[in-house]
């Protein structure tokens, strides 16, 4: 009787964490603002590389590259652009070199996948553990 | 010259005595004696004076200058304060190895003496598997990277040291992350000679705790100051980037933290017996893929004072050896030792440590593949990306909000089985949660359901946490580092929300407006010191309450080598901090000026070193009955 309690309290747990999942992948960018602000420029100078500096974005950097980048971020706003628009543009020109953000593609489907493989196999073992006979 | 030829012969002396105690250790196993000879003892710590010697000559070397030596012709300048001269010797690739090789046999020497009640076959067995990372790594820095080179002609000047590098977090940070770092060596040794002696049993988590939380310790210290450095150095306000050097001295803290918790099972309920094995394996062999990563040159990042294929080859392979080495060693004696099988409840303390472990694992394997997938779809499909913050971000914060929730009930879960009661007391906490959670997101305007759900999950843990105080069994160290994490975790969430920053390009006399403050630059002044020469910009901020705040960038210009970087100025208060930093814009008469503010940055200072706080009260309690 008690071992069928603990079950579904565990199922519960699964499934809030399973809701929890869910939540979080659809929480960026819920809220895309039709006008520009410097936040949003902002915004996506954090999420792009600066290709000439060693490991710094586009808005922490002053060098000449990253200059001209805010310049052109803040035009293409002004002229009504999104922020997907922007991003595709650059990626276009540049390589996915400079967005920090991998997105989900053919080449980097493993990449998000494999840690959430290898969190559902440990909680596998983890039940197999607790449940085993003995 | 001469003390440099000195460090060298040390060195050559330090590997005969390495091959010495391997031969010696061997031969004493098979004699099987009671008690480890004081030969073998002695052996060691001349191992270690040696390697000693031979770092000393290097820092001598450095300190006056001697510009025969290639090391510090390549890293060095007469102009250069003291200090530096000193620092500058582990701010290198062979220095920092030196460094690496005398914390290798020191923790060997003090293995030995914190063992002396152990079984005589497990401490010579952990001598002679230490040994074999000890010659690996002589043989590393004699054949790829002598820092004794000599160079002909004699040089009159040195080439300098990079100026970021010229800092006195920076100068402090190797060597405490390379105790953290290099600590982890003796942890494997240990793991693989007790699996062979039969020995993985209370007694050995005893002994090797004090060395897990040793290193965890000094590693939390080192990413600490790293960070702190990377604050207010590189100019631009942040502490964490998702930096590949930075994930590599995270991968090695997130195992020994699942180790941590691992090894106090085994202690108390002899529990886990292989994957502690498996971890303390895993942990060492993460320490040894960061120098891989670091050393060779492969990543682009922010520390690129490494770039030599042959070394990365070196490492990768001597990695390769020792983790076939302990997989070998663990098919062999793994299965023969742990037959002992004890039933795990549901709602018991080790089912919190192995969610605990579970989480953590599944952090360090979102870590570990964000850093090296990259590298291999560069080399298989030859297709650049990069994983930055987003990646981490989506990854990690989901999983956190019930890993912070484990880790609030955990705590409070007994051995073999708990009756989890909800008491008037729990009742309190979950309530003062909500509360403080609600006001917060209020405050600073998040409408995110995310974002609360977050700051829910952090301010329980904290308030969790703090209500142990008051229990009568309470554990100091657990205490201290939930806490300390806890305070971490909504440091950094409020500082990433309500942060705020302005930039604007402007001339002498004139000023700007953030918030409600008003900020004046007034004057600009030239300053000249030993290694540098620098503009200093002076501000002066009116915040509401129309107190004044004098704020003082700088851009230094160094002179050897001739680089220019830009000095923050900061203005640290309990619940902000006042950041500003000036670059010059070239051809004009304007300074580009950046001032931000960012929120409760001390605190992320403050809850780091409680968490490493919480370390140091397990090394320092008396070994009485207590829970993690």
């Amino acid at each position: 009787m008690t071992r069928m309690f603990m079950k579904s309290k565990k199922l519960l747990t699964i499934k809030t964490l399973i809701v929890f999942i869910l939540i979080s992948f659809n929480f960026k960018n819920i809220s895309m603002a039709s006008t520009y602000s410097e936040d949003q420029t902002i915004n996506i100078a954090k999420n792009l590389r600066c290709l000439i500096c060693q490991g710094q974005t586009i808005h922490e950097s002053n060098s000449d590259f990253a200059e001209s980048m805010k310049k052109y971020i803040r035009g293409e706003l002004e002229n009504g652009k999104t922020n997907e628009e922007i991003f595709s543009s650059l990626v276009e020109k540049y390589g996915q070199w400079i967005v920090y953000d991998p997105g989900i593609s053919r080449n980097t489907l493993l990449l998000w996948a494999l840690p959430l493989l290898l969190f559902l196999i440990g909680g596998a073992i983890i039940v197999k553990e607790i449940y085993k006979k003995i | 010259m001469i003390i440099s030829q000195l460090g060298y012969f040390s060195l050559i002396f330090g590997l005969l005595a390495s091959i010495f105690i391997f031969f010696n250790s061997l031969i004493q196993l098979k004699k099987n004696n009671s008690v480890i000879s004081d030969k073998t003892t002695g052996l060691i710590g001349f191992q270690f004076f040696f390697v000693f010697i031979s770092f000393i000559s290097l820092i001598y070397s450095f300190i006056i200058s001697d510009f025969s030596n290639e090391t510090v012709y390549n890293n060095s300048h007469t102009t250069k304060p003291l200090f530096y001269k000193i620092t500058g010797t582990w701010g290198n690739h062979e220095g920092s190895l030196l460094l690496w090789l005398l914390v290798l046999t020191g923790v060997l020497l003090g293995f030995i003496f914190k063992s002396k009640n152990e079984p005589n076959n497990y401490r010579l067995l952990t001598t002679l598997f230490h040994q074999i990372i000890v010659i690996g790594f002589f043989l590393f820095v004699l054949k790829t990277s002598n820092p004794f080179n000599e160079i002909f002609p004699v040089q009159k000047e040195g080439l300098g040291l990079n100026p970021i590098l010229q800092d006195p977090a920076l100068g402090i940070h190797p060597p405490i992350l390379y105790l953290g770092y290099v600590g982890t060596s003796i942890i494997f040794s240990a793991a693989l000679a007790s699996m062979i002696s039969n020995y993985v049993n209370k007694n050995w988590a005893k002994n090797i705790k004090f060395w897990i939380l040793f290193s965890w310790i000094f590693l939390t210290g080192g990413i600490l100051l790293g960070s702190i450095w990377a604050y207010y150095e590189l100019g631009w306000g942040g502490f964490w980037f998702w930096d590949p050097v930075e994930n590599v001295s995270l991968m090695p803290w997130l195992s020994l933290t699942a180790l941590l918790h691992c090894i106090v099972t085994l202690e108390k309920r002899e529990l886990f017996k292989k994957w502690t094995i498996v971890l303390c394996i895993i942990t060492f062999a993460l320490s040894m893929v960061g120098t891989f990563l670091v050393r060779s040159g492969i990543l682009n990042s922010v520390h690129t004072f490494a770039n030599d294929p042959s070394r990365g080859v070196y490492i990768l392979t001597f990695l390769f050896v020792l983790v076939l080495l302990s997989f070998v060693i663990f098919i062999i004696y793994g299965n023969k030792n742990f037959t002992k099988k004890s039933e795990i409840f549901l709602l018991s303390k080790e089912t919190a440590v192995l969610i605990n472990n579970w989480f953590i694992l599944y952090f360090l394997s979102v870590v570990l593949i964000g850093t090296i997938y990259p590298i291999f779809l560069d080399v298989i499909l030859d297709e650049q990306i990069s994983v930055g913050p987003p990646f981490y971000n989506k990854l990690i914060l989901p999983f956190l909000i019930p890993f912070v929730l484990f880790m609030s009930i955990g705590p409070s879960m007994k051995w073999i089985k708990t009756n989890l009661k909800m008491g008037a007391k729990s009742f309190l906490v979950i309530i003062s949660t909500l509360i403080l959670s609600f006001i917060t997101v209020y405050y600073i305007g998040e409408k995110n359901i995310f974002i609360l759900l977050l700051f829910i999950g952090f301010f329980y843990l904290l308030l969790k946490s703090l209500s142990q105080f008051r229990d009568k069994t309470k554990n100091f160290a657990q205490i201290f580092s939930h806490t300390g994490f806890s305070l971490l975790l909504i440091s950094i969430l409020l500082n990433s929300f309500s942060a705020k920053e302005i930039v604007k390009n402007i001339q002498v006399g004139e000023s700007f407006i953030l918030k409600n403050e008003k900020i004046i630059f007034k004057k600009i002044a030239v300053e000249k010191e030993k290694n540098y020469e620098s503009i200093v910009g002076f501000f002066e901020i009116h915040d509401e309450k129309n107190k004044t705040i004098n704020l003082l960038p700088e851009i230094r210009i160094y002179n050897e080598p001739e680089m220019a970087t830009s000095e923050a100025s900061i203005k640290t208060s309990l619940f902000k901090d006042r950041f500003i930093t000036i670059n010059i814009i070239k051809d004009q008469n304007l300074f580009n000026v950046r001032y931000q503010h960012k929120p409760f940055m001390i605190w992320i200072w403050i809850s780091t070193l409680l968490i490493m706080l919480g370390g140091l009260f397990a090394i320092f309690r008396k070994n009485k009955e207590v829970n993690i």
